[in-house]
Parts: structure tokens; C-alpha cells; sequence
């Protein structure tokens, strides 16, 4: 235990203030803590950034310059699929974790193949949802409703696709030096960043895709 | 093959900027050949360029903004002179150049001389005040200083290759959109700040993470010197705000390079979505710059006047809750935009609130000064400066902040006046006494006081004739960016205001030759103890300059003031403490990673502003590649031996031991 | 959980748990999966009905996606709200303060900006 608790004994500054009972800071964290944290933060801004985004699609929901509407071009089935392959990922992502802390390679490599194997089937509908769009005339340039939609779903596709860049680095990273300390550091990076994703979309299905087709 | 680049791009009819830009690279040129000649380049790539030392890292964040200050000081020049003869004339900056010198001058003061000031003095100083020996990702630290080195220099090249925006300092569509910027420029603009935000961000980042998980043993929240909470502030803010301007902009860039519709005038685009997010973050941002400026003028005071911050922990809480009311008012810069009474009454009143932590603070530093043995020094100069300063900057934000005012000042030389009255009475006064306190901690010998104090003055003074009368111009009418006008009564403000500008050249001119003084006279300036103002936080507790390890044992804090109390015991037990147990210090291992990663991303940033699209992507490649080579290396420590680790400390105290002697035999 | 040292009791990293065996560990992934495939079944669900009164939809959808969004929080990255997630918590909370200003503030000011000045092609339209 590293707390100590001085209740005022030999050195009476410690607590200027009076007030009785100082739990004294045990000293810099251990690097699985700051990495976390540090990256937790980094997630946090990401966030903002996309609400960015989210906050002109709201705006511009309404700005579709005669053109389509979302009711008229969501697919909602594939929406759906597209969401249980994310959630499926995150489920798989989160086994990856527990097989890398065990350090069971197999189980790794398998969860996070599945991991890559899931995003990667959600970039293809993704892109499908896009290339079919654009072919019938309702690209990102055709109103600022359809340009702020692009934007912000496409803004998760990129993450997704970084994701998948990064995952594929992991599995290459242990392969190549096994589960030292500072690789699973990254491995709990990664895995908070997919994590984070999938919170994203659930943000985005049921703002762009739902309520965006709500008449 | 090269985009849009070609040989009209340089301005060759254009004699200012083709100087200008010519000179800049004759003395880079010169740096360069000097440095090669004498050799000094492996020691330079070696301790410098690849350094992750906090101390390092933040010396050249301050030097980065010190070169910059001189450039964006240079363009304040051009445009004072063009105000005080452009009197029913053009002057003599025809209107499209006179527009992409106040744009530069705007986006250069803030993003590369501000910016990077504080984050350099936060780098440089709060690991050290903390207790630790470095920040928490130190490689990550030198790619953000290097990122941001490109973002400036992408702005720079602009003076020579092609141009800069012509649309002030923060780019307002439907000005900057495609159809009535069609030119380079506002590309320039975006990604030098794109580039550079992420350097930012990254700097955020690690400085919060530094504050909130790497402090010394017994270094509890209430603890921290002020300057660390204001950091932890400033840099909370940081991560919240950059990724907003990170959004806009590149919404901004969709709609140029893509044909997107968010602030076009077709297809529903809406402007007014620009100017909401651009300042949802620009509100944040100038706490980001001032509040830093709060710790470090906290710190001075308190050193300075010989007591502990008056009100500790109301400073504590105002300085929180600047962090978090200073993200609910940014409406006020678009009071006459169109939201209505309801809006605006509710911004208004946020934005005169913020004004009362800010009155807290101003309190604890006069009655920590109250009772004090003040020592006027040049930082403490600086500081009591800042106080008179301040206020009426403060004074005039209230002013502008109450909507019925707002709709006769927006946009004229009051506002102009009332910007430059708290970023430079703020920021800048900040800066600088953090410049010349934390000196010799960085660099081992103190400032010549005499040059110091004149820079003070000239300053001061300067400040003061230069932008009081913006403030009367502004209240007689004269709205901000004219290139020429007609009337008659602006025509002496503008002439004073130009005097004034004069007498701030020659502050600067005085801060350089203080800096030439003070290396001349480095032995007599020399600081042998770690401590030359009797200070109070742990900075001083260490040699100057530190080690690279910073501190040799870890501290041990038990109180507020921690090196206060470490020398009162000190004193009283003759320095009779055992001799501590050294041992081997692990450090990272310096990193080319930072430099090489800004190197792709300056040519990134330079391919995507020409349309040189097969660069852009060998840009990428290079800088992905750089990542995965840096995330491949097996060893980023490297062991100090706790012989020389002895050796090192043994030898600062000694040093201490004898001015400690000294004084008691005095 | 490679490194614990004596730190460990006074902060966590986010998405770390605590100690569990494998099984538990893989129990909440499974529970948290499940919550989420059914709370998006009922959002996709809800959207697309007739039976629920419309205006209540909109509400609904949202109330329905932090729900979802908490799960995310709790099952998959691990963040609670014991002593030792205080740092994680305060800077999620952070976070989301700053999200809800953003969008909020955005689509309030706007809806009022809009309001007084409609957009360009809103007045073309308009005349
Ligand atoms: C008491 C605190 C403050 C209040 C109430 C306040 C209020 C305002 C208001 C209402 C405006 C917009 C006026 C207009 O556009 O018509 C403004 C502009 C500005 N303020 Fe302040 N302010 C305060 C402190 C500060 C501080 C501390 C800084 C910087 C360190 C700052 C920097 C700026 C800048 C850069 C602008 C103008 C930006 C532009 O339009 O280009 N203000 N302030
Ligand atoms: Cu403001």
C-alpha cells in the first residue's frame, strides 16, 4: 500500500488547511495507466470532433435543395447489418483482450482476424451504400444535406479503415515480438479505440440513418 | 505533373514579399552553412533535432515562436505605416497584398508565436514543478513541436511561393470558398493550421495526462503550483477545442476541394454553421493562450513579494471554472449576426460572467503582493504590467459583451483595441515574464535587468500609444482591414498609433540585444544553486540547467510550496540529511521520429495546397511508414548508472550548501 | 494485466477490469453484446413502426442510443464509476459536457439564426 495516511505527525505544513486527514498522492502512475489515459484522452477529442459533424448534419437535415430526402435513400436493412457486423467486432475485439491477457496466441490471432474480417464487411456495404448514391445522382455535391451525411459517415468509415490499418499492425507487432509489456499497451489502445467506434456508430445509425428518415 | 504549381506562382512583380521572402532565405541559408561549416550539425541532430527532453523540446517551442514573433511583428509594421498614410491615398500595399499581411499577421501571432510560447513555457516548466522526469509520451512531445514547425513554415513559404489568404485570420466563407478565394491562399491557410492542430492536440494530450497521472510522491491536487493547474486548464481546453477547429476546417476544405455544399451560397450550404463551429473553438482558444499566462504571473507574484498565492484554492476554482464557462459564450462574436434578443441576452450575460473568476485572480495577486517584501525584477515588471494592462482589456471584453454596445463596436478598430489589449497585456506580458524567470533555468545564467527593464518600458509605453487611440478611432467609427479611407478625424489616431508601433520596435529591439548582452555576460550572469530568485516550486530545486534526468532522487513533497519548505528544513538541519541511495535512472531515448514525421507532413501540406496529387500520397506513405518503424523498436530507454547519477547531484549540492553558508555568514 | 504494481489500487487505465477469471471476463462481453443487439433491435424496431404515438419517435430514438451508448461504456470498455475510474470518468464527463455544448448550442443557435436569416436560397425562394 502506498497510501499513507498522515494525520498531521512531524510535518505540520502538510496539511495548511486543517483539514485533519491528507491521503497522500503515491507518485506517478505505472505506464499501462498514463498510455490508457493518454489515449482515453485522445479519444475524447475525437468524439468532439465528430460532434462537429453530427451538429451540421442536424443543421443541415432540413437543406436538401430539392433534391432527395434521406427517407427516400436510407436502406435500413443494410443499416442493420452493417450494425451487427460493428457489434459483432466489438464482441469479438473485447475476446482478442482476454486472449492476448491470458496469452493465448491462437484465440488472439482468431478474434482479431474475426475483428478485421467484420469492419472489413461493413467498409464494403458502407461503400456500396455510397457508390449506389452517388451513381443515382445523390453524391455528397448534389445538396448540403447530402454533403453533411457523406461527411459524417464517411468520417467513420475513414476511422474504421484506420482501424483496420492499426489491427493488422497489432497482429503483425505480436507475431513478430510476442506480448511484451509496451505491445500490450497498444493492444489496449486499439481496443478502446474500436470500442469507441462502435459508440460512434450507434450514434450515427440512429441520428443519421433513423431519426434522418423520420418524415 | 506539379498541379497548379508553376513559375507565376512566384511573385516576381511583387518586390515586398520577394525581399522579404529573399532575405529569409539568404540568412536561413546562412544559418545553415555556418552551422554545417563549424560542425555543429551532429551535435545539433543529436541534442536538439531528435531530443524528447521536455526541457529541449520546450526550449525550441520558445525559440519557434521568437522567430515568428519577429515575422508577424514585421507585418504589424507594414499595416501601421499603411493606416497612417493611406489617408484619401492607396498608400503604399495595394489592397490584395495590405489583405494577405493582416491575414498572416492574425494567423501567424496567434497559432505560431502564441501558441507555441505558452506550450513551450508548459513544457519547459511543469514536469519540473511537478517532480518527474519527463512528460508522459515524450516521442509524441517532439512530433507535436515538429508538426508545428511545419505549419509555420508552410505559412512562411507562402510569402514566396504563391500567396496567402486574403481573408483575415480566420478564413470566413463565403470569402474563402472557392468561388471568391479561387487562389491558393486560403489552402495555404488551412493546412498549415491543420497540420499544426494536430501538433497541438498532441501537446494537449500529453501535457494533461502529464498533470493528471506523473506527479511526484505527495504531490497532491491542492499541491500543484498554480502554473501546473492552469496548465492541466489550458490544455483540457486544448483537447476540446482544437478537434472543433479541425472539424471546420475541414469542412472548409471539402467545399474547395471537393465540391462540397456546407458554406456555399448554393445547395443550402450555410455559412453561419462556419461561424458558429470556427468560434466554438476561437472563444476556447484565447483561454488556451491566457491562462497560462495566469500561472505564470501567479508563480512570479508569489516569488517575488516572498509569500504564498493569496487564496490558493479560490484560484484553483476560478481557474476550473474559466475552463469550463469560457465554452459557453462564444456566440458573443457573432452577437450582430441574426440570432435574436433571446440568444444573445443569454450569451451576453455568460460572457460578463466569465469576467468574475477573472476579477478573483486579479485580487489574489494584489493582496499576495499586499504585506510582501516585493523584489521588482523584471518578471515581477512584467507581471505588475499585466495587472493595469489587463483590466482594461477586461474591462472593454464587458463592454463588447453587452449586445446593444456589440452592434456599434463589432468589427471596428474598439474591437481591434480590445484583442490586442488582453492578448498582448495578457499573453504576451506573460510570455515574457515566464521568458526571463525561467531563463536561467533552462540555460544556467540570468538576464541582464537593465535591457530587461527597457524592453519592459518601451513596451509598456509602446502598448499603450499604439492602442489607445485604436480605441478611439474605433468609437469615431473606423471599422478594422481598411486598406485606404476618407476621413479626416481617424487620420491623428492613426498617426499616434504608428508612433507607438515605433516604440514597440524598439522593445524588441531591446529584448534582442538583451539576449546578446546576457550571453556575453553569461559568467557574471551565472546561476550556480538552481535557484536564483528564491524560489518556491520544485523547478528551483534542481541544477540549472537540470539534467537530463531532472531530479536525481524523486522529490517528496509534504506541502504546499514544496521547495519553500525543503529549504526551511534544510536550513534548520544544516543540511545534516543522510546521503541519499542513487540509483539508475531510466530515460527515453531520443527519437528522430518528430522530425522525420514533419518532414512528410510538410510535404503533404505542400502537395494537397498545389494539387501535386501523387506527392500527397508518397507523403502519406512516408509518414505512415515512419510510424510503424518507430512502433518496431525493441529498445526506448536507456540507463543512466547511479554512479553518475551521484556524481551530477553530489556536485549541485555542493554548490547549494555554500550559498546557503554564504547567506548565514552574512 | 501485466505490470500491476502498487499503483494499481489508486487508478486503472480505461478499459481495464479489474481481476476476473476468463469466464466472467467473457460473460460480460456476452451480456454486454446482447443488451446492445436489443436495444438496436428496438431503435430499428421503433423507427419503422406505426403502433407507438409519432412525436414520441424522435425521444425515443435518442433515449434508446445512450441507453446503447452506456452499455458500449460499461460492458465493453470497463468504465464505472469506482474510486479507482475517477480520473476516467471526470474526463469522459468532460467530454460529453462539451459534445452536448456543441451540438446543443449549434442546433439552438442555428434553428434561431435561421429563423431571423434564413439562408441565401431560402429568401431567393421566398421572393
Ligand atoms: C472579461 C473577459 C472577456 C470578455 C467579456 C470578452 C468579450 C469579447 C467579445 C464580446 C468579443 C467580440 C466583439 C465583437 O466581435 O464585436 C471579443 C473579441 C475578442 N476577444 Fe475578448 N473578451 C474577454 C477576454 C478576452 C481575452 C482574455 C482574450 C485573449 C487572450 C480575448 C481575445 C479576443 C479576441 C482575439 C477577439 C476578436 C477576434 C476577432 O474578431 O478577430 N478576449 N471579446
Ligand atoms: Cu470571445
Amino acid at each position: 500500500m502506498a497510501i499513507a495516511a498522515t494525520a498531521g505527525h512531524g510535518h505540520g505544513h502538510g496539511d495548511p488547511h486543517h483539514i485533519g486527514l491528507v491521503i497522500e498522492h503515491p507518485g506517478p502512475a505505472p505506464k499501462r495507466v498514463v498510455t490508457g489515459f493518454g489515449f482515453w484522452i485522445f479519444l475524447l477529442s475525437d468524439i468532439v470532433m465528430f460532434s462537429c459533424f453530427f451538429a451540421a448534419y442536424a443543421v443541415l437535415l432540413g437543406q436538401t435543395a430539392d433534391g432527395p430526402k434521406g427517407a427516400e435513400l436510407f436502406d435500413q436493412r443494410n443499416v442493420a447489418i452493417e450494425t451487427v457486423c460493428l457489434l459483432l467486432s466489438s464482441f469479438t475485439c473485447g475476446m482478442a483482450s482476454i486472449a492476448a491477457d491470458v496469452r493465448n496466441r491462437l484465440w488472439f490471432y482468431l478474434a482479431m482476424a474475426a475483428t478485421g474480417v467484420l469492419g472489413l464487411i461493413f467498409l464494403a456495404l458502407e461503400f456500396r451504400e455510397f457508390a449506389a448514391l452517388v451513381a443515382r445522382g445523390a453524391g455528397p455535391t448534389r445538396s448540403a444535406f447530402l454533403t453533411a451525411f457523406f461527411t459524417l459517415v464517411g468520417c467513420h468509415g475513414l476511422h474504421v479503415t484506420a482501424g483496420i490499418l492499426w489491427l493488422l499492425t497489432m497482429m503483425a507487432q505480436v507475431f513478430a515480438k510476442g506480448f511484451r509489456a509496451d505491445i500490450m499497451r497498444r493492444l489496449l489502445c486499439f481496443a478502446l479505440f474500436w470500442h469507441a467506434l462502435d459508440i460512434i456508430w450507434v450514434a450515427v445509425f440512429s441520428v443519421v440513418y433513423l431519426l434522418g428518415s423520420t418524415p | 505533373m506539379l498541379g497548379k504549381l508553376t513559375w507565376s506562382a512566384i511573385p516576381f512583380d511583387q518586390p515586398i514579399p520577394l525581399v522579404a521572402g529573399g532575405v529569409v532565405i539568404v540568412a536561413l541559408l546562412a544559418v545553415l552553412i555556418w552551422v554545417v561549416v563549424k560542425g555543429h550539425l551532429p551535435y545539433l541532430w543529436r541534442e536538439w533535432i531528435t531530443s524528447v527532453d521536455h526541457k529541449r523540446i520546450g526550449v525550441m517551442y520558445v525559440l519557434l515562436a521568437s522567430v515568428m514573433f519577429l515575422r508577424g511583428g514585421s507585418d504589424a509594421i507594414l499595416m501601421r505605416i499603411q493606416q497612417a498614410i493611406a489617408y484619401q491615398s492607396q498608400g503604399y500595399l495595394p489592397p490584395e497584398h495590405y489583405n494577405q499581411i493582416f491575414s498572416a499577421h492574425g494567423t501567424i501571432m496567434i497559432f505560431f508565436v502564441a501558441m507555441p510560447f505558452v506550450i513551450g513555457l508548459m513544457n519547459l516548466v511543469v514536469p519540473l514543478q511537478l517532480g518527474v522526469r519527463d512528460v508522459a509520451f515524450p516521442t509524441l512531445n517532439s512530433v507535436g513541436f515538429w508538426l508545428t514547425a511545419t505549419g509555420a513554415l508552410l505559412v512562411n513559404l507562402s510569402l514566396v511561393i504563391g500567396e496567402f489568404a486574403r481573408t483575415g485570420w480566420l478564413a470566413f466563407p463565403p470569402l474563402s470558398g472557392l468561388v471568391y478565394s479561387p487562389g491558393v491562399g486560403v489552402d495555404y491557410y488551412a493546412w498549415s493550421l491543420q497540420i499544426s492542430g494536430v501538433g497541438t492536440l498532441v501537446a494537449g494530450i500529453n501535457l494533461v495526462t502529464t498533470v493528471l497521472k506523473l506527479r511526484t510522491r505527495g504531490m497532491n491536487y491542492l499541491r500543484m503550483p498554480m502554473f501546473c493547474w492552469t496548465t492541466l486548464a489550458s490544455s483540457l481546453l486544448m483537447v476540446a477545442a482544437f478537434p472543433i477547429l479541425t472539424a471546420t476546417l475541414a469542412m472548409l476544405l471539402l467545399d474547395r476541394y471537393l465540391g462540397f455544399h456546407f458554406f456555399t451560397n448554393e445547395a443550402g450550404g450555410n455559412v453561419m454553421i462556419f461561424m458558429n463551429l470556427i468560434w466554438a473553438w476561437g472563444h476556447p482558444e484565447v483561454y488556451i493562450l491566457v491562462l497560462p499566462a495566469f500561472g505564470i504571473f501567479s508563480e512570479v507574484v508569489s516569488t517575488f513579494s516572498g509569500k504564498p498565492l493569496f487564496g490558493y484554492r479560490s484560484m484553483v476554482l476560478a481557474t476550473m471554472a474559466i475552463c469550463v464557462i469560457s465554452f459557453m459564450v462564444w456566440l458573443h462574436h457573432f452577437f450582430t449576426m441574426g440570432a435574436g434578443p433571446d440568444v444573445n441576452a443569454i450569451f451576453g450575460i455568460a460572457s460578463m460572467i466569465i469576467a468574475i473568476p477573472t476579477g478573483v485572480k486579479i485580487y489574489n495577486w494584489l493582496f499576495t503582493m499586499y504585506g510582501g517584501r516585493i523584489r521588482f525584477t523584471t518578471p515581477m515588471l512584467w507581471s505588475v504590467g499585466f495587472m493595469v494592462t489587463f483590466i482594461i482589456g477586461g474591462l472593454t471584453g464587458v463592454l463588447v459583451a453587452v449586445p446593444p454596445a456589440d452592434f456599434i463596436l463589432h468589427n471596428s478598430m474598439f474591437l481591434v483595441a480590445h484583442f490586442h489589449n488582453v492578448i498582448i497585456g495578457g499573453v504576451l506580458f506573460g510570455a515574457f515574464a515566464g521568458f526571463t524567470y525561467w531563463f536561467p533555468k533552462a540555460f544556467g545564467f540570468r538576464l541582464d535587468e537593465r535591457w530587461g527593464k527597457a524592453a519592459f518600458w518601451c513596451t509598456f509605453i509602446g502598448f499603450y500609444v499604439t492602442f489607445i487611440p485604436l480605441y478611439a478611432a474605433g468609437m469615431l467609427g473606423m471599422t478594422r482591414r481598411m486598406q485606404h479611407y476618407d476621413v479626416a478625424v481617424w487620420r491623428p489616431w492613426m498617426i499616434v498609433a504608428v508612433i507607438g508601433m515605433a516604440i514597440l520596435t524598439m522593445a524588441v529591439v531591446c529584448q534582442v540585444v538583451q539576449l546578446v548582452v546576457s550571453i556575453r555576460n553569461r559568467e557574471s550572469l551565472r546561476d550556480r544553486t538552481g535557484d536564483p530568485w528564491d524560489g518556491r516550486s520544485l523547478e528551483w530545486a534542481t541544477s540549472s540547467p537540470p539534467p537530463v534526468f531532472n531530479f536525481a532522487i524523486s522529490p517528496d513533497v509534504r506541502g504546499e510550496d514544496a521547495y519553500w519548505e525543503m529549504k526551511a528544513k534544510a536550513r534548520q538541519q544544516q543540511f545534516a540529511h543522510a546521503q541519499p541511495e542513487y540509483q539508475d535512472i531510466e530515460m527515453p531515448r531520443n527519437s528522430p521520429t518528430g522530425f522525420v514525421c514533419a518532414f512528410f507532413a510538410s510535404i503533404m501540406g505542400f502537395a494537397l495546397i498545389w494539387h501535386i496529387w501523387w506527392m500527397v500520397i508518397l507523403g502519406l506513405i512516408g509518414a505512415w511508414a515512419t510510424f510503424v518503424v518507430f512502433a518496431w523498436r525493441d529498445h526506448d530507454e536507456y540507463v543512466i548508472p547511479a554512479a553518475d547519477v551521484a556524481r551530477i547531484d553530489r556536485a549541485n549540492i555542493e554548490e547549494r550548501r555554500n550559498l546557503v553558508s554564504l547567506a548565514g555568514s552574512v | 494485466m501485466s505490470e500491476l504494481s502498487d499503483h494499481s489500487d489508486t487508478s486503472f487505465a480505461p478499459g481495464d477490469e479489474g481481476e476476473h477469471d476468463v469466464g466472467a471476463r467473457v460473460l460480460g462481453y456476452v451480456i454486454g453484446l446482447a443488451l446492445a443487439l436489443l436495444l438496436t433491435a428496438t431503435s430499428f424496431f421503433v423507427a419503422g413502426t406505426t403502433l407507438v404515438w409519432q412525436p414520441s419517435i424522435p425521444v425515443a430514438l435518442i433515449v434508446l442510443a445512450i441507453a446503447q451508448m452506456g452499455v458500449h461504456l460499461v460492458f465493453f470498455l470497463h468504465i464505472t464509476t469506482g474510486p479507482d475510474n475517477t480520473n476516467n470518468v471526470l474526463a469522459l464527463a468532460f467530454g460529453l459536457f462539451i459534445v452536448f455544448l456543441v451540438v446543443g448550442g449549434s442546433v439552438w443557435i442555428m434553428s434561431h439564426l435561421n429563423q431571423n436569416m434564413p439562408p441565401m436560397d431560402q429568401i431567393m425562394r421566398m421572393q
